[in-house]
């Protein structure tokens, strides 16, 4: 069941983003693990769709986080605590504590940015920001990328049919996995083909027309919200600033 | 108001896609270009939308006017066309639905309202605009509705009411009645009239000489980019335009394999949408929908499928689509059918009746919410999809998306090698089924690289290539032109006297009755009484 949404897409948006500015600022393992659990952790359980973001989260961090721990868990060339040694491969606590600390914050990026995308209304996104007369290149970036994944996920749809309806079955675990696979060529073939032809839509359509651009949708967001936005920028800066300069020195 | 000189038009070096064409489209005047696929209509309508090319390799040799400003381009002389000026002037609605969507619009009132917004127009017009054209087109219903979840023919709709909220002067639509029922296209029709007779030049392309466009209409016949006939639309349909492969819309399709004796279309009252069921090839008496009184196409009559004659059945199916927004699909309900071998049956009905909807069920796509499904005398039960690839074969609306592969041979091969036939066996299987369509020489490119009516085919020898009993068919005819038409029914034939059964759902009713044994016609899900 979706959830009620209580704030406007852009704060929501600011706030993942502004959340990953605190992560990448705050070089410790023990401030990403304290975000990603009394942060994104709750936000993706009350999201609404968690078993969706769950998978996306599995496919977009997973191989990376798999990487991160081979990577730097055995070939860490600063790590000096050794605790198992094969060869040219050392586990080290270093490297071990290295990957926690970059798996942790892959994992509260891919949190973060994918629960506002899979779950904000982008057309409510886009006419917020319209509405405060962003530019409209701009406006149609943003709306797009945090866009794409639910037109992907339709798409992918399409083709796993075509696929299943000529004999591809989809079971379970390795076979799961390499239905995927098969969906992933034609898929992005499929999304090349389409964003060509709708730039020429898009230019069709008065896309790169000059004047001010207006929007069907009403503005739903509110002088309150506007202001929060404002100082939570104001504060992350400020706050970076501050323990850029003297913080990790504290 | 617009003027098309052509010399010629060639794309990356290869053949003359259009030569010695001239097109002038004065206001309030409406052109109908026609023309089997690869005869230029869409480089034609292309190039009066301003898409030259010229970035992407295509050399045009000519000029275009528009309001009274001349663009000549020729060898080395490529004058830029501001998109945004020309499209304020000359909308443009390409093939292919999907890809016109913005996605930037979770509801149909956005996506109309996309492009007067892009061009600044008030809140409170862009309302009045989009109810305005969703009244004349019927959308009202749709207005709130996410557009990728529309159907084919209601998304043909949204994105016509989406062109013409702009209003240009010369509006250019690339088969714009594709996947439309008979309502739907009245309704296109009739907006389209009305932003003609306001002024608005139109340029109608289609492979088929219009049945009932208005009487003024002037026609623009090609083939293989050259200019066949130019003239009225009574001349166009005395002028024998058959030999170069445009046919008259509502004309049976050519097919060579016609049962001796066999009926035109229907004897019966074509008026009544409630004949669920009549005996078209074979002209014996009325069948029910369950098929008890069908008549074989040998013209031999037998008494309905018997059990072990019965390819597929389906008892009291219904579904409902999940969710409870408004404007969900309302799904079927109630729905008894019954197919016999080498029977073929047509479903009929508006868009957004449920053909598709219960076409789905036949290979286990959609799992009927209550009733059962038979297919060639199992349960369908939880039997996966993919394993019934063997017994139904189908065809989907969007040809496109259900194209994957990276040649047109591996794509053909695709199923039999999913049936566990061996690399070199599932090749041969593949080269039959690409023969059968007529494809053998197009196996080497990209699926993508071939023209629509030959993507649609090769979609087909995908679905051959398994050798299914049962062939579902969705909309086989959208998009053809004649050639192609004539050849999927010669397919379907052949099929069902090899003791196949086909089921499709078409808009295409002279099609439909030429092919089929009986037709079921779908109103909002039901079976009318």
């Amino acid at each position: 069941m979706p959830r009620r949404r209580i704030f406007n897409p852009l704060t929501e948006l600011l706030a993942a983003a502004l959340v990953v500015v605190l992560v990448l600022v705050i070089n410790r393992w023990q401030f990403s693990l304290v975000v990603l659990l009394a942060g994104v952790l709750p936000a993706v359980l009350l999201s609404g769709k968690p078993r969706s973001i769950g998978l996306a989260l599995a496919v977009v961090a997973g191989p990376l986080l798999v990487s991160s721990l081979v990577l730097h868990g055995l070939f860490f060339p600063e790590g000096t605590s050794v605790l198992a040694q094969w060869g040219p491969a050392r586990v080290t606590v270093e490297g071990l504590e290295f990957a926690a600390l970059m798996g942790l914050r892959m994992a509260v990026f891919s949190g973060a940015l994918l629960t506002v995308m899979m779950t904000a209304s982008i057309p409510e996104l886009v006419s917020t920001l319209t509405h405060r007369g962003w530019n409209r290149k701009l406006v149609f970036v943003i709306g797009s990328a945090v866009g794409l994944l639910p037109s992907v996920a339709i798409r992918a749809q399409h083709i796993r049919r075509a696929q299943e309806a000529r004999g591809l079955v989809v079971g379970g675990g390795l076979r799961r996995f390499k239905a995927l696979l098969m969906v992933s060529t034609p898929l992005v073939t499929g999304l090349l083909v389409d964003a060509s032809e709708r730039t020429h839509m898009l230019e069709a359509r008065g896309f790169s027309s000059t004047a001010r651009r207006t929007s069907y949708l009403p503005d739903t967001d509110s002088a309150a919200q506007r202001a929060a936005r404002w100082a939570m920028t104001v504060g992350v800066v400020v706050f970076s600033c501050l323990w850029l300069a003297i913080g990790p020195a504290a | 108001m617009i003027s098309l000189e052509c010399a010629s038009l060639i794309y990356d070096d290869g053949p003359t896609a259009l030569a010695d064409i001239a097109l002038t489209v004065e206001a309030g005047e409406q052109v109908q270009v026609v023309g089997p696929s690869g005869s230029g209509k869409t480089s034609l309508a292309r190039l009066l939308a301003g898409r030259t090319g010229d970035d992407a390799g295509t050399i045009f040799r000519g000029a275009l006017t528009l309001g009274g400003i001349r663009l000549e381009f020729g060898d080395g002389v490529h004058p830029r066309i501001d998109p945004a000026a020309w499209s304020s002037r000359v909308g443009y609605v390409a093939q292919g639905a999907w890809g016109q969507l913005s996605m930037m619009s979770s509801t149909v009132a956005e996506e109309i309202a996309f492009a007067p917004a892009n061009r600044g127009m008030s809140a409170g017009q862009l309302r009045t605009t989009v109810q305005g054209i969703a009244a004349r087109l019927h959308l009202t219903d749709l207005l709130d509705r996410d557009p990728r979840t529309l159907s084919g023919g209601e998304l043909q709709k949204t994105v016509i009411a989406a062109a013409l909220a702009s209003e240009p002067r010369v509006l250019i639509l690339d088969e714009p009645f594709q996947n439309l029922d008979a309502g739907a296209a009245a309704d296109v029709a009739a907006a389209l009239e009305r932003l003609r007779s306001a002024g608005t030049g139109l340029v109608i392309c289609e492979p088929l000489v219009p049945e009932r466009p208005p009487g003024h209409t002037r026609v623009l016949a090609l083939e293989k980019g050259n200019r066949v006939f130019e003239g009225t639309l009574a001349d166009a349909r005395r002028a024998g335009l058959r030999r170069y492969g445009i046919a008259l819309e509502g004309d049976p399709p050519r097919l060579r394999s016609r049962i001796s004796g066999s009926a035109q279309p229907s004897s019966q009252p074509s008026g009544d949408p409630s004949c669920d069921s009549s005996v078209h090839r074979s002209g014996g008496p009325s069948g029910h929908l369950s098929g008890k009184s069908s008549v074989h196409r040998s013209g031999v009559p037998v008494t309905g499928p018997k059990d072990d004659a019965v390819l597929a059945e389906l008892l009291g199916v219904s579904f409902t689509y999940p969710g409870k927004a408004a404007g969900t699909p309302a799904g079927i309900s109630g729905i008894d059918f019954r197919l016999g071998r080498g029977e073929v049956v047509a479903l009929l009905g508006p868009n957004g009746s449920g053909k598709s909807t219960l076409l789905q069920h036949l290979n286990g796509l959609l799992r009927p919410s209550s009733g059962s499904v038979r297919i060639d005398g199992r349960k369908l039960g939880r039997r996966p999809t993919g394993e019934l690839a063997a017994t139904v074969g189908y065809l989907f609306q969007n040809t496109d998306q259900q194209l994957f592969e990276r040649t047109v041979l591996r794509e053909v091969a695709y199923g039999p090698r999913a049936a566990g036939r061996k690399r070199e066996a599932a090749l041969e299987q593949a080269r039959l089924a690409l023969a059968e369509v007529g494809l053998l020489d197009h196996s080497g490119p990209h699926p993508y690289e071939l023209d629509f009516v030959r993507r649609r085919l090769v979609a087909m020898a995908s679905m051959i290539a398994t050798r299914p009993r049962l062939w579902v068919l969705d909309e086989p005819t959208a998009g053809l032109d004649d050639v192609g038409r004539n050849r999927m029914g010669e397919l379907i034939l052949a099929h069902a006297a090899s003791g196949g059964g086909v089921v499709l759902a078409t808009h295409d009713t002279a099609f439909a009755h030429a092919v089929s044994d009986r037709t079921v016609t779908l109103e909002g899900g039901r079976v009318p009484a």
